[in-house]
Order: C-alpha cells, then sequence, then structure tokens
C-alpha cells in the first residue's frame, strides 16, 4: 500500500489543527464506584493526516472515538476538550452534534452489516445520508449516491444502487459505507476497526481505497485499531493505548523502530510475524492473563 | 530457517488422513422447493502426522470450518474417507464414536461459550474424563489441579466459574479440557482468533509447548497466517471448498506455486520488516550497552 503524505500541503486558514483532543478523560458511576475507561489522553490530527489509536480489549480505544462523536453511552462523564477546526465538541447539545456529524466527520464503524438498515436500497441510504446535510433533490441525490458508489470501485454502480445491503458481500458492503461517509466530503475520517471483520484479501483492498480516498479529499483521520501491522501501514503517528492511558505516542517509525514504553515493547513483540517463526523457550506465565 | 522441535513426518505413517472428502449441503429455492446441493467442501485431502500439526488455512466460505467439523466427527462427508490411526473411522457406531472423542479432543475459539457457565473449573476440566469413565473420580481433584498449572492457571482456583476469569484464561480452561484425557489429535479451530495480541502469543507458546512435551498432533484451523506459521509443521490451502495447495510450512509460506495462495500470502499486512530490525538492535542496545550483531535474535529470540 502506498502511504500518502503532503507536506507541502499550506497550513489551515484559521490555523487551528483539524482535530485537538486535551486531557480527556472519560469515566462511568459503577456499583463500586467511578471508573475511568479513558484518563487524560491528548493528541492532534492535521489535514492529509492519519492518526493510528492502538490498543487491546479495554484500552479505551473506541471510548475515545464515541467522545469525539458525542456518542457515547448515557451516563459517561468526559473531562478535557476536544477542539474540531477550533470549536469545542464535548457538551455540544445532540442538535448541533447532528449537523456535524455524517457531513464534516464521517465514521466507518468495523460491522457494515449492523450498520445499514437492511429494509432499504442501499442507494437510498446513501441518498438519505447526504439529502440530511446538503438537501437538494432525490434526483441530485441519486446521482450523488451513484456517483459514490462508482468512487469506490462498485462495478454497474448505476444498476446496484437498487440492491439491498443482503445482496452485497462484506467487502462489499463496507465499500458502502465509505460510499456514504463520504458523499459529504467531511474533513474528519473515524475509522473504527475497519477491516476487522473482513477477509484479508478484501482488507487489503478497502486499506488501498481508503488511503487513496483520503489522498483526494485531503481529509484527516483517526485510525482506531487493534493490528498494529495494520496500523504501521496507514498511519503517519501512532497512539498507544493500555486501560484507559496513554503508553506512547509519535511518528509511526518511532514507535515501530524505538519504541521507549515496556508495553510497547510487548506489544510489538507479541505481533505474529507471517515471514519469520519466532520460537522462545517456555514463557514465564507470572503474569498469567 | 530452522525450526526447533519441528520435526518431519516422513516416515512414520499419518496419524490421521483424509481422503477425498466431500460434504454437500442442499440449497432451497425462494419457494421453499429442492434448487441443488452446494459443495461446501470439495475433495479434500490432507495429512496429520504424530506429533505434528496441519493447519487448515482459508478465508470465509473456504469450507475450513465445515472440515473440521467433519474431522471432529460433528458432521457426517456426503463422500471420502477418514482413517485414524490406521482404522476407518468415516463411520462409527455409538461405542466406536465414543473412543474416538477421547482420542481426539477440540479446543472451540470462543471460550466462554463452550465452558458451560454453571461449572466450577474442575468440574469442566474433568469433565471428559467422567465422560469416558476413565480414572479414578477421588483423582480427579488432583489431576485438574496439575493440569492447571501446567496450563499456566492458578490451582486455588480449581472451584471457580468461567465469568471469573479473563478471555485468555478461559482458553486455557478449554485446552485444560482438551487435554485431561490425554488425546492424540486436538483440533483447535480459530482457538486463538479471539485473544488480544499479547495474550495470543502466550497461548500460541503454550500450545506448541504441550505438543513438545506430551507428543499429540494438532489441525489447527485459522485463518491468520501469521498465527499459523508460528506453530504448524504442515499447511493445506483451502479456497472455495478446495485445497489449492498442501504442504510442509517453509515451503507454502517462501515459495507458494498456487495463485490464490501467492494473493493471499501478499495480503498480509506487514509491519516493515527493516523497522523490526531496527526495534531489535535497538532494544538490545539498550538492554546490554552495545549494539548487536546484524541477524541477531531480538528479545523474544527469533529464530
Amino acid at each position: 500500500m502506498t502511504q500518502v503524505r503532503h507536506p507541502d500541503e499550506p497550513a489551515q486558514t484559521d490555523g487551528a489543527p483539524l482535530l485537538e483532543v486535551s486531557n480527556l478523560s472519560i469515566s462511568f458511576d459503577t456499583r463500586e464506584g467511578s471508573s475511568t475507561v479513558v484518563d487524560d489522553i491528548s493528541f492532534r490530527i492535521d489535514r492529509h493526516k492519519t492518526l493510528g489509536v492502538v490498543g487491546e480489549s479495554g484500552s479505551g480505544k473506541s471510548m475515545t472515538s464515541l467522545a469525539i462523536m458525542g456518542l457515547l453511552p448515557k451516563g459517561a462523564r468526559t473531562t478535557g476538550s476536544v477542539l474540531f477546526k477550533g470549536e469545542e465538541l464535548l457538551g455540544r447539545s445532540e442538535k448541533w452534534l447532528r449537523k456535524i456529524r455524517g457531513d464534516q466527520i464521517a465514521m466507518i464503524f468495523q460491522d457494515p452489516l449492523s450498520s445499514l438498515n437492511p429494509y432499504y436500497t442501499v442507494g437510498l441510504q446513501i441518498e438519505e445520508a447526504y439529502l440530511a446535510h446538503r438537501g437538494g433533490g432525490r434526483k441530485n441525490a441519486r446521482t450523488v449516491a451513484i456517483d459514490a458508489m462508482r468512487r469506490v470501485r462498485i462495478t454497474d454502480a448505476e444498476r446496484r444502487v437498487d440492491d439491498y445491503p443482503h445482496q452485497f458481500s462484506g467487502g462489499m458492503r463496507q465499500r458502502i459505507m465509505i460510499a456514504m461517509a463520504l458523499t459529504c466530503e467531511p474533513d474528519l475520517i473515524i475509522a473504527d476497526e475497519p477491516t476487522t471483520a473482513l477477509d484479508v484479501t478484501v482488507q487489503a483492498q478497502i486499506l488501498e481505497l481508503i488511503s487513496m480516498l483520503q489522498a483526494e479529499t485531503g481529509a484527516g483521520m483517526l485510525f482506531i485499531t487493534h493490528d498494529l501491522a495494520v496500523v504501521s501501514q496507514v498511519a503517519d503517528a501512532v497512539h498507544v493505548l493500555q486501560n484507559g492511558q496513554t503508553m506512547e505516542a509519535g511518528p509511526t517509525e518511532q514507535i515501530f523502530s524505538r519504541p521507549q514504553d515496556p508495553y510497547t515493547r510487548r506489544l510489538l513483540a507479541a505481533v505474529p510475524r507471517i515471514d519469520e517463526v519466532v520460537d522462545v523457550p517456555r514463557p514465564v506465565f507470572g503474569g498469567v492473563q | 530457517m530452522s525450526s526447533a522441535g519441528l520435526q518431519e513426518g516422513s516416515g512414520s505413517q499419518p496419524l490421521l488422513r483424509a481422503r477425498s472428502l466431500v460434504k454437500e449441503f442442499s440449497v432451497k429455492s425462494e419457494g421453499g422447493g429442492h434448487k441443488g446441493t452446494f459443495r461446501a467442501v470439495d475433495d479434500v485431502s490432507f495429512d496429520v502426522y504424530p506429533g505434528e500439526t496441519t493447519s487448515i488455512v482459508g478465508e470465509s466460505g473456504s469450507g475450513k470450518s465445515t472440515t473440521a467439523r467433519i474431522i471432529a466427527k460433528l458432521l457426517e462427508p456426503t463422500s471420502g474417507t477418514l482413517e485414524f490411526d490406521g482404522a476407518d473411522v468415516t463411520r462409527l457406531g455409538k461405542r466406536e464414536l465414543q473412543a474416538f472423542r477421547s482420542n481426539v479432543q477440540v479446543v472451540f475459539q470462543d471460550p466462554f461459550s463452550s465452558l458451560n457457565p454453571r461449572h466450577t473449573v474442575e468440574q469442566i476440566v474433568s469433565a471428559p474424563l467422567r465422560y469416558q469413565g476413565m480414572g479414578n473420580p477421588k483423582d480427579y481433584p488432583r489431576i485438574v489441579k496439575e493440569l492447571m498449572v501446567r496450563v499456566g492457571l492458578n490451582p486455588d482456583h480449581s472451584g471457580r466459574h468461567p465469568a471469573q476469569f479473563s478471555g485468555g484464561q478461559a482458553q486455557r480452561i478449554g485446552i485444560a479440557r482438551a487435554l485431561v484425557v490425554d488425546p492424540k489429535l486436538v483440533i483447535c479451530d480459530e482457538a486463538v482468533s479471539a485473544l488480544d495480541v499479547t495474550v495470543q502469543a502466550q497461548v500460541i507458546y503454550l500450545l506448541r509447548d504441550l505438543q513438545r512435551e506430551r507428543g499429540f498432533s494438532y489441525l489447527f484451523i485459522a485463518h491468520d497466517l501469521a498465527v499459523v506459521r508460528q506453530i504448524t509443521h504442515r499447511v493445506a490451502v483451502m479456497s472455495k471448498g478446495r485445497v489449492v495447495e498442501e504442504g510442509r510450512r517453509d515451503d507454502v509460506f517462501d515459495d507458494p506455486k498456487d495463485e490464490y495462495t501467492k494473493t493471499l500470502l501478499a495480503a498480509i499486512p506487514r509491519i516493515n520488516p527493516e523497522w523490526d530490525r531496527a526495534r531489535i538492535a535497538y532494544e538490545q542496545l539498550q538492554m546490554s550497552g552495545r549494539p548487536s550483531a546484524p541477524g541477531g535474535s531480538g528479545a523474544l529470540g527469533t529464530d
């Protein structure tokens, strides 16, 4: 996959970074007291750049993306700040956020089947996503939908626009989700495990497609994954989370070639490599997980 | 690449010999009538040698899980034969099936849904012994505790229930249950797929060490080829119900002959090997205060 970098990209006109997360904490009240799932994390994402947030289960990576979108479950308490193009997102009304979501900030989830409505054609769903933010006539929206399906390389888009989600394979459904995410030309794409449910050959195609479309639109991307090999290919910078805390953050090459934190090192050593066999003497099970 | 502990299976007879396995499912038309048949498994043959691991890899719909179910005798093949330990086991009576089950155990993908939530670890791990009528039930608590220690669990927790364990620990319970009857073949059906990567690595090493100690065989079903490479001796690549390539591990991984195998291997996301080399050298430098020799082993000791 080609890594897309735009060193000559002009700074944002208003001077603010695309997304700036500062000292974000998320906690829930439980019977045993308050439980903190994200603990004081900070990062920024510029246009054209991809930040990879990696972690294992319980690391808080998905909670972070939900917080940015204002989609945290009820009862979540957030502190800190999430600035999108200089504007605070935390504490905004649902009505205000709805205008931003799907328009300036798009989201691609892991499971396209549960994100698509089985009762409507994919065309109608892409059209609705467009009409909700841009308005205009149904006829124009249909043209936009067909065009979006072409951009994500769905062949015979004019005909397939009237098909239902179940008539597409998993990879094709994820293409439709991406088409939907891109119709409004978002400034920021939040991709939460977008290829985790896909076969590896399909994953390769989708990752290439996402990179290509990002290069075309110049959107910034928050890419959330548990897969370190994937993140090593798509991200310009990496943020390593464990139990809600930042273990390490930096440019991708630095994290992968000169990791400072013991957890990052453990994580990198644990990834099975397709091109080599790691053989260790019997490991010590002192800290059984 | 040397592979310590991975002995050649040549010379010995296969423990399991699958020949021309076919599994057809009938497909109903929209009106409910009989429309035709779908071949989920199409002329599949492979061998598993004593003390070795054969892996079946493939993407969704490849037929690998259906093949595993046939081998585990959870599904009857439409045609084809299955030989185990020199005997034809294609079709078995009830008593023969019970004997077969003591020799062939399964470790499933989702440890929680395959462990009875109402039972204690002791009940779960000793269940195959009880089912087979093996040993003296008075010895079960001791046997379970010894096995718990070996798979990396605290033996004092034998009275706990599955929900009190993490995913990695629950999978260790599943492994202990599979090994308690001393089987000749353990079928691992995506056994490490659901685990976090640091936990997954520990379980892979555990599975490999147990095989070296006890000499049983694995039939390892997985979609993750990088995991398979760490544990297997032989590999069969399946696509659309057929085995498109089969052979010894390094032959298939380093010099694939089939086009689909090549596509599959090329699609696997890789960490830049130069970054890996830099990292290993960097970590060694930090630990010892001097640079390592080129190609030197990493923190985990690569071979």
